[in-house]
């Protein structure tokens, strides 16, 4: 299994080889194009050149594309639950040649997905730190899940401040549905380590977080509703907890619910203490 | 007598054969050859000037460089073009995926019409811009439109196994919809002869579908019954449909107390409004049982 700081250095060497590659290809393209306008440049054929260098960065782009497809590959097999799969993948895309920075960057960003579904939280946000060091540039997009990823993992190791620093930019972000439902069942979650009841329900907008709450899967859709009916609990609104409680019921069984986040037993045991 | 030719009809709002036929990806005009081969021709002139009087050589490979470096800054910025158009098709479809999910259906459709009136970008965005539209057809109850395009996708699209079986999934449900009871039959075997399908909750909520549609309701609970778990775990609150089925079972066989529960935990998950718009046969169910409230805010 490739470790975190392994596959760490394996990023950054690859990173520097790609960038000292791509700076030497540019130079040897301005030099034959100097060549060209030089009148002392006559003795080589500068254009003879150019075409070397454009063919040799035609099959270096070509084997990049094999990573970028290996890269592409593995959220699938991670959604499926083929981890072992996954991470050949994974480790075959982060060693194989990219002239492209976006390719390792993507590879890593899979990686910390690929550990945080095997609940390896300190290698996932070891990753995510990483990572998020980066510039983007075109994948610009893949920080904002990053940054999900990196909360949730500090919350399962227990670092709320740190959680905190990986939100607080988030919510300046336009965000996309899924990214959205992730914000909220992870902000849920730091929020009830905060003991913000208020905030987890808000008068006036309680519906629109229900709503959202309502298009995840299942065992997060039951996880967000039953973390709303404890601040309802809380906040003394017995109709929405019970109203909460009962949907989450549906979806997943509620010892489930509990043995993932223990907080919430408490909504049982109330219910039958009440009962 | 009126001679004038009658106008051509307008096309249809979400016309599945209009936008089966005007979304095929245009061919590929082929524009790196051309610039491959101004490319080739830069250096076989330049190679040519070689051959002749110093003075002209050097003029030659001057023009050359210069000529050079406009392809250079062309081929670059013709690249980012067609990126930028590809990436604006990507931008749409994920428009569409997420108005899909928040059930913003006239917004859906208006973005489908325009994605899938004019050729697409690539095969994979038509592709997954007619799955959308399948989806809003039967949104707006035109099943027969939805299986004309499922049809489409399924005779002439090699589809990975899973969106495959999606798709298949949605047709059969559609057959149902539109009262073609013998091919739904015919597909429903079909979709149980794959691998796995027993662990399919959308099978499963066709099959009870099926059997209230054709009055069976104890082989419709016996189907709940036996799947609910999967039906709970693959369908979050969609699993609404399956609970309210399963109450009009319960209530077609006289098992009132059974039907109260099962319309309670359906109308806890979803508003029945939505549930007997899907399904006309849960509409009779309406005040005989309590629906579950939701609290004020």
């Amino acid at each position: 299994m490739l470790t975190s700081d392994n596959a760490i250095s394996i990023f950054r060497r690859e990173l520097t080889l790609g960038m000292l590659l791509r700076g030497l290809l540019l130079a040897a393209v301005l030099g034959c194009l100097v060549l060209n306008v030089l009148p002392s440049g006559k003795m080589i054929d500068g254009t003879l050149l150019l075409v070397g260098i454009g063919m040799l960065w035609l099959v270096l782009s070509y084997r990049s594309v094999k990573g970028q497809r290996l890269a592409a590959e593995s959220p699938l097999l991670i959604a499926a639950g083929h981890f072992d799969e996954a991470e050949q993948q994974i480790e075959e895309a982060l060693r194989s040649f990219s002239l492209f920075r976006g390719v390792k960057m993507m590879s890593l960003h899979h990686l910390a997905l690929l550990r945080h579904a095997q609940k390896q939280w300190q290698d996932s946000a070891d990753l995510c730190r990483t990572l998020l060091k980066q510039k983007f540039g075109a994948i610009q997009g893949i920080t904002r899940p990053s940054r999900l990823l990196l909360a949730d993992a500090l919350l399962e190791l227990g670092d709320v401040r740190g959680a905190y620093s990986a939100l607080a930019s988030l919510h300046q972000e336009r965000l996309s549905l899924g990214e959205a439902m992730n914000l909220l069942l992870i902000q849920l979650d730091y929020e009830s380590r905060l003991g913000a009841w208020e905030s987890m329900l808000p008068r006036g907008m309680a519906y629109k977080r229900v709503q959202l709450a309502e298009l995840m899967p299942a065992s997060s859709s039951a996880r967000a509703q039953a973390f709303m009916a404890l601040a309802a609990q809380k906040t003394g609104r017995p109709a929405w907890a019970d109203w909460l409680r009962s949907r989450a019921e549906l979806l997943v069984d509620s010892a489930e619910i509990s043995k993932e986040r223990p907080v919430l037993a408490e909504l049982w045991n109330v219910k039958n203490a009440g009962t | 007598m009126d001679d004038q030719p009658s106008p051509a009809p307008e096309p249809q709002f979400l016309d599945p054969h209009d936008m089966i036929e005007r979304s095929q990806p245009a061919p590929r005009t082929g524009w790196l050859w051309y610039l491959t081969a101004c490319f080739f021709l830069l250096v076989l002139l330049s190679t040519l000037a070689g051959a002749h009087s110093t003075e002209m050589q050097a003029g030659v490979r001057f023009l050359c460089g210069l000529t050079m470096i406009g392809l250079m800054i062309g081929m670059s910025v013709f690249t980012w073009v067609i990126a930028g158009r590809q990436r604006n098709e990507q931008r749409s479809l994920d428009a569409i995926e997420e108005l899909v999910q928040l059930r913003r259906w006239p917004e859906a459709g208006m973005m489908l019409q325009n994605l899938l009136s004019k050729p697409t970008r690539s095969a994979m965005a038509r592709v997954q811009g007619l799955i959308y539209l399948t989806t809003a057809l039967a949104r707006y109850h035109r099943f027969g439109d939805a299986i004309v395009v499922q049809e489409h996708l399924l005779d002439n699209v090699d589809l990975d196994p899973g969106t495959g079986y999606a798709l298949r999934l949605g047709r059969a449900m559609a057959m149902l919809q539109e009262d073609h009871l013998t091919d739904a039959d015919r597909a429903l075997s079909e979709l149980r002869r794959v691998e796995g399908s027993e662990g399919s909750a959308g099978l499963a909520l066709i099959e009870i579908y099926r059997d209230v549609k054709t009055g069976h309701p104890a082989e419709a609970i016996e189907i709940f019954t036996a799947r609910e778990s999967i039906l709970r775990r693959q369908m979050g609150h969609r699993v609404a449909d399956a609970w309210a089925l399963v109450a009009k079972a319960y209530d077609m066989v006289g098992q009132e107390d059974l039907a109260r529960r099962a319309y309670r935990n359906a109308t806890l998950l979803a508003p029945i409004a939505e549930i007997s718009r899907k399904y006309a046969e849960v509409a009779s169910l309406t005040g005989k049982y309590p629906a579950a409230v939701a609290p004020g805010e």
